[in-house]
């Protein structure tokens, strides 16, 4: 068990969140960075996809009432386990008792943590994430308040000490065209592109909405079409807003494209006033920057296999 | 030459089948078309997600191996696709009319509480789309002497099972929510639950009536 002392910001259990239920709409919901949630758990020797604790901001601490070993990944919110430094993409032993705090970060906004063999929490459709919007999942379906207890299962067996980097971060997002090209026009559409947005403080985890100076109000209007993680929608007031895993199903705004898979975890760790800018690229380009995250992944793999 | 929906790669696992500008007369008969075409996608086990919306159906990969192929077969699926191959259930809703701005609906209307039942009642809706909130449906019916714009303020919180207005659709909602609707009732209807095997009632494409209750079935007031 691992019992909240403080929960800080924000504060939830999530793993690659849901599938299948989009048309009932349900939301994805799962770690903004899967990434960071993939190299937490393959440190641990655990499945990519064990639940693991998305941690926003910082400010938290958790006590641990029994022997594990644990990873961290994402952002370094400098941690800390009884005082002493826990760095991001290494493997720690916890003892009974001692208690992870979380400062906050001068870059980056969210740090994920995987224990040894994944939180327990039950799975609800198919998934252990906290759904924030529609109050189910998680623990009773909210973000984790002080007291609440996390079940884990105690581990006293070996580990390696080994570390992992993370991929780099990007401030340059591509994207693939926009369905409504013709609609919206292609002088907006190059206005968007040659655009420095700033992240508004009034994003979370169902979207990231970006503040900027240029001009991309329109007045055009849509029946509801699909939307997903990474679609970008642009209102009429011509703020877009970034779709991430909380995001509603459907939507009615036009759509100015959506970020390619390699890119949309970068979304997890904008800060307010950081800036994005965007970049329209070709299915084989998204296709390769993919490969490349994967490739990533395969040497962490391999790596990991040599130390065992 | 026929017209034939747009259709479009999205990213290199999703593509979105567009028919909503087809100059159609009779949207739900598009939508009825939609619906079948994704219990045909559905039944090939090759997408991991499949949503329709508003006469579009957003179509999600499980591999991107064969987001070409569907690319290349989708408009000659759409040309072949039979609407009657698709049926959806039918679902009798409870429904206690006592919401608290049916007496509001009424005189906006010059009707009596009465007649706003009656012509509510007397409808068959259908399932256009689910979405907003869980279990949330887009009905497709509502009848044009019913059509009321939505409240200047909404409510901070409207209850689960609230039947409503908005503009021109009706509504009700699975949990509670913000929405600046009417609430001409109430059902005790569970729409969503998501411990269960099938956690929402209605599905896209089903039918449903609203029945009034008299008397009982009440939680509310």
């Amino acid at each position: 068990m691992i019992k909240v002392l403080k929960s800080g910001v924000l504060l939830t259990i999530q793993d690659f969140g849901r599938e299948g239920y989009r048309h009932l709409g349900v939301s994805k919901a799962g770690s903004l960075d899967p990434f960071a949630q993939i190299i937490a758990n393959r440190l641990l020797n655990n499945n990519d996809n064990d639940a693991v604790l998305e941690i926003t901001v910082g400010l938290c601490e958790l006590e641990f009432s029994c022997d594990t070993v644990i990873a961290l990944h994402g952002s370094d919110l400098q941690a800390t386990l009884d005082g002493q430094a826990i760095y991001p993409g290494w493997t720690f032993a916890v003892k009974n008792k001692q208690v992870l705090s979380f400062a906050t970060g001068r870059a980056g906004l969210r740090a994920y943590l995987a224990v040894k063999g994944g939180i327990q929490n039950t799975e609800v459709m198919g998934s252990k994430s906290t759904d924030l919007n529609a109050c189910f999942g998680g623990i009773e379906g909210r973000a984790l308040t002080t007291g609440d207890e996390i079940p884990i299962t105690p581990y006293y067996g070996e580990f390696i000490k080994v570390g992992a980097m993370a991929p780099a971060q990007r401030k340059l997002i591509r994207l693939h065209p926009s369905p409504h090209a013709n609609l919206l026009g292609e002088p907006l559409l190059s206005n968007f592109v040659s655009t420095a947005f700033k992240v508004s403080s009034n994003s979370n985890r169902m979207g990231v909405r970006l503040e900027h100076k240029s001009s991309l109000v329109h007045s055009h209007c849509l029946p509801s079409l699909g939307v997903s993680p990474g679609s970008i929608q642009l209102p009429p007031n011509g703020e877009p807003i970034v779709l991430l895993n909380d995001g509603q199903t459907t939507g009615g705004y036009p759509l100015l494209g959506t970020v390619i898979e390699a890119d949309l975890h970068q979304f997890a760790q904008f800060r307010p006033l950081d800036t994005v800018e965007f970049k329209y690229v070709t299915f084989e380009e998204a296709a390769k920057a993919k490969q490349k995250l994967d490739g990533h992944l395969h040497q962490l793999s391999l790596a990991l296999k040599n130390n065992l | 030459m026929k017209p034939t929906p747009h259709i479009y790669a999205l990213t290199n696992s999703s593509l979105l089948f567009d028919a909503s500008y087809l100059d159609a007369t009779d949207r739900l008969s598009i939508q009825r078309k939609i619906w079948a075409l994704a219990s045909h996608c559905k039944s090939t086990d090759e997408f991991s997600d499949l949503v329709p919306a508003m006469n579009s159906l957003t179509l999600y990969l499980k591999s991107d191996k064969h987001a070409n192929k569907w690319l290349q077969v989708l408009p000659s699926l759409w040309n072949d696709i039979k609407t009657s191959t698709f049926k959806g259930q039918h679902h009798l809703i409870e429904t206690t009319y006592k919401g608290e701005d049916i007496d509001y609906v009424a005189r906006y209307h010059n009707l009596s509480a009465d007649e706003v039942i009656n012509i509510h009642s007397n409808t068959k809706y259908h399932v256009l789309f689910l979405g907003f909130q869980p279990g949330f449906a887009y009905l497709h019916g509502l009848e044009e002497q019913l059509h009321t714009p939505r409240r200047d303020e909404p409510r901070t919180r409207v209850p689960k099972g609230s039947v409503a207005i908005g503009a021109a659709q009706t509504g009700i909602y699975p949990a509670d929510t913000p929405g600046g609707w009417h609430i001409i009732g109430h059902t005790d209807t569970a729409l969503f639950d998501s411990t269960s095997e099938q956690p929402c009632l209605i599905q896209p494409g089903d039918t449903l009536e609203f029945v009034p209750l008299v008397n009982k079935g009440a939680t509310h007031d």
